[in-house]
């Protein structure tokens, strides 16, 4: 776009007259410091060849040809065997900054992309549709202002993030979004429908983070003093992003960020390699530099996905849409480990997938109330100690 | 019979098609609310600008089966897919039907099929042209022609659904998202459906077929029935069920009357005159453009514009020029790019259309396309309504603007300082 064009045009829509800051400077809080970067593994990952059960002789029986090799793996503990192509963020858990959770899903997993992903963003039961994000119920009370920011990468959704009550925005980086949002004005809120609501509501949030991202990071902001250290790709493009807002001062309790190509219906080894290859050298990229500013201990790194695949290869040398997964959790502040159960695999439901033995609502409960020392909402599901 | 008037009609154009066309409004604001609907519902042009050179099945399976050539299947279906995503933009911008091809896009995100999977053009070609004829035709007749639809049959696997090797996905959808809605079947009845869909394929020549020998005979149980069905008694059965008529009748709430959750009497009351009317559309659109939610003021301003109705219904309603390289990037990264859905669920639609991201792509894009650089001034105020400023805000906007406008300036900025008001997002 012409940008003569475009400061005409700011000066069209800043008719409204002196802008007024509600909301922005309310979140400066210091103490408030504690960063979650939620990581969506979309399409499914599978967390049995993620995070491997070496001494579950079923594990070798039911995947053949799809197996990971004992001797390729890299040893943790209690059998348990990181796959190679996560070799790049080994380190951290010699460190013990790498905490796996084994087992977690739901009751009644639900084997549909869009409606799984729905019940892990809102904290739903299976047959429950709610409409919130599940931070919509700790971040209100932790703090005011800026709840949030979705990087994407073409899909505009916010997912965890999405909810009237979170001041939440989803953009591609900061760079772009900057040079775009400084022509948008502010303009009053109107209830008039429920429609024009949200508009006003978004046009607001998007007014303020705006303004923060110009006073953070610069007005000549133009790309990241980071992007050299990092690999190619959508991920790594992200969490460059997240890197210079978190390390410039940008408020946002949570970052969210995806790597996709999980959904291995087919020749899953090379597919799956890959996606575990660029989330391994991305979030090991991300910790180096966390660490080298002391911002490491401020950061808690988890991943999630809407399944895990079934335990069975099937007749593609890929595995179906199954139930529960293994989440990785990262940061200065982790207490290295493996939790949860692994699933057994002498016990399968009517679709041969494993019986969860984790609830994800106890990791949400975790970070809740040991991250940001919240009352829990999901009390009922217990907490896992991953947290120092 | 009392006559509409200009703001009646002005909801009224706005809302069945996808902008307010001066002379349309005019028009309609002379006749009375039936009339107008009676000649709405009548809309039959099955005229289309000419249509671009596609594979044919024959080919792209060709070039399927040959590995050193495979990767051309997906080169050739994009640029091929690009080229009917031309194609339809360039109808919907100047057809004289509008209301008929605001109900083709409503089926076409009824029943997604993107290119992406497909790879078939040819076929989402066909299978658009089916939205088409059955737009404001029969919703029974239009399932079952899906059901055997070759872009369907590729798109959620059918085509390979066979007895030894059963695939569940268009069973899934079609319960889940086609007919009844989550909650009212179970898992086994996804597994029974399949099985009775099981031989349902295309053919060399790109036909549907039934392939008897991948066909499972066996006894299934659906929705508490059993019997040797196959894939049309299960149409059968879902026809019977009330959820399905529901499940449309929802639907038209979101695209007719509000963002909101639907009313619950008011679906069912359409659900009744869908299903007692055998499916027919123009019907249940009857009831829907007579109902008192409608007309009613509380859902003036109360659907946001689909980023189609924006871009589209700009340059059908104002002069500007159309950008040279058209708009269909802009729907592409605005989320709407036809034949090119997210996923099997669609376009969400309401209030997944205004996000912090893409208020900002809305409004650049409404920027280029009003700019000072395509549309020399002067121009445009040349062919802009002759009316006071008033007449043109109450024609533009559903609601009262956001920003303070001085409505006593200038048409061309006035117009241009209208559309950049958030109120144009809504409708």
């Amino acid at each position: 776009m012409n940008r003569r064009h475009f400061l005409k045009y700011s000066s069209l829509i800043s008719t409204v007259g002196a802008l007024p800051q509600i909301a922005f400077g309310a979140g400066k809080n210091q103490r408030q410091n504690k960063v979650l970067v939620l990581v969506e593994l979309k399409g499914g990952n599978d967390g049995f060849n993620s995070l491997v059960p070496y001494d579950d002789p079923l594990y070798y029986d039911y995947r053949g040809a799809l197996a990971l090799p004992k001797r390729n793996l890299i040893q943790l503990e209690k059998g348990r065997g990181l796959a190679p192509s996560l070799k790049a963020i080994a380190p951290l858990w010699n460190a013990g900054e790498m905490a796996w959770i084994e087992g977690v899903g739901y009751p009644q997993g639900i084997l549909s992309h869009f409606r799984s992903l729905n019940i892990w963003e809102t904290a739903s039961n299976a047959n429950q549709v709610l409409h919130n994000g599940w931070l919509s119920k700790v971040l209100p009370q932790y703090k005011k202002g800026l709840h949030g920011i979705a990087l994407n990468t073409g899909e505009i959704r916010l997912g965890p993030l999405d909810s009237t009550n979170l001041n939440s925005v989803t953009m591609r980086n900061p760079y772009s979004f900057l040079k775009q949002s400084q022509y948008i004005a502010d303009i009053p809120l109107s209830r008039q429908t429920s429609a024009i609501k949200h508009l006003t509501d978004k046009q607001h949030q998007l007014h303020d983070l705006g303004r923060q991202i110009e006073e953070r990071m610069g007005k000549t902001a133009s790309g990241s003093p980071y992007a050299s250290r990092f690999t190619k790709g959508k991920l790594a493009h992200s969490l460059t992003s997240v890197t210079d807002m978190i390390l410039s001062g940008v408020d946002a309790p949570v970052y969210k960020v995806t790597q996709s190509g999980f959904d291995t219906h087919a020749n899953q080894l090379d597919a799956q390699n890959n996606a575990l290859f660029q989330l391994a050298h991305g979030l090991n990229t991300f910790a180096t530099i966390m660490k080298q500013n002391n911002r490491w201990n401020d950061v808690l790194v988890v991943t999630y996905s809407e399944f895990g695949r079934r335990v069975k290869v099937n007749k593609s040398g890929g595995t179906d849409h199954g139930t529960a997964s293994a989440q990785m959790v990262l940061g200065g502040n982790v207490r290295g480990g493996i939790y949860g159960k692994h699933p057994n695999f002498n016990n399968l439901d009517a679709n041969e997938n494993v019986h969860h033995t984790t609830d994800f609502r106890s990791v949400y409960g975790s970070i809740a109330q040991q991250w940001w020392r919240q009352s829990n909402p999901w009390k009922p599901y217990g907490t896992l100690p991953f947290l120092k | 019979m009392s006559v509409l008037g200009f703001s009646e009609a002005r909801h009224l154009v706005s809302r069945t098609g996808f902008s307010t066309e001066w002379n349309e409004v005019n028009r309609a604001s002379k006749l009375s609310s039936d009339q107008v609907i009676n000649s709405l519902l009548q809309q039959n042009n099955r005229r289309t600008p000419a249509v671009p050179t596609l594979s044919s099945w024959a080919r792209t399976k060709g070039l399927a089966n040959n590995p050193a050539r495979r990767k051309m299947v997906k080169r050739t279906a994009r640029q091929e897919g690009q080229r009917l995503q031309t194609w339809w933009i360039k109808h919907l911008l100047t057809t004289r039907t509008p209301f008929l091809e605001h109900m083709t896009l409503f089926w076409h995100n009824h029943f997604p099929s993107s290119i992406s999977k497909t790879k078939q053009a040819h076929f989402l070609y066909q299978q658009n042209t089916l939205f088409r004829q059955q737009a404001l035709g029969n919703f029974g007749v239009l399932l079952r022609a899906v059901a055997k639809d070759p872009a369907m049959l590729l798109y959620l696997d059918g085509y390979s659904n066979t007895k030894e090797k059963p695939n569940e996905n268009f069973s899934h959808e079609i319960l889940e998202l086609f007919t009844l809605g989550r909650g009212h079947y179970t898992q086994s009845d996804i597994q029974n459906a399949a099985r009775a869909f099981t031989g349902w394929t295309i053919n060399s020549q790109g036909k549907f077929t039934m392939d008897t020998t991948q066909h499972d005979t066996g006894v299934k149980t659906f929705l508490g029935q059993k019997g040797r069905f196959n894939g049309d008694d299960i149409i059968n059965i879902l026809l019977k069920h009330p959820r399905t008529a529901e499940t449309i009748a929802e639907k038209m709430w979101l695209e007719f009357i509000n963002t909101t959750q639907p009313n619950k009497s008011t679906i069912k009351q359409w659900a009744g005159v869908f299903r007692n009317s055998n499916y027919s559309i123009k019907q249940l659109l009857r009831a829907v453009l007579t109902s008192k939610a409608f007309w009613s003021q509380h859902n003036r301003g109360a659907l946001i514009k689909s980023p189609i109705h924006l871009a589209v219904g700009t340059l059908r309603t104002l002069p500007y020029k159309l950008p040279r390289q058209g708009i269909e990037h802009h729907l592409n990264i605005l989320g709407q790019g036809v034949f090119q859905h997210p996923s099997v669920n669609g376009w969400a639609g309401g209030k997944n259309w205004i996000t912090t991201q893409s208020i900002l792509l809305r409004a650049s894009l409404l920027n280029n396309i009003s700019g000072a650089r395509l549309n020399p001034y002067g121009d445009i105020a040349r062919q802009l309504p002759k009316a006071s400023g008033e007449r043109l805000q109450q024609w533009l906007l559903a609601t009262k603007p956001l920003n303070s406008i001085d409505l006593t300036q200038e048409k061309q900025r006035l117009v241009h300082q209208l559309i950049l008001d958030p109120a144009y997002q809504v409708y």
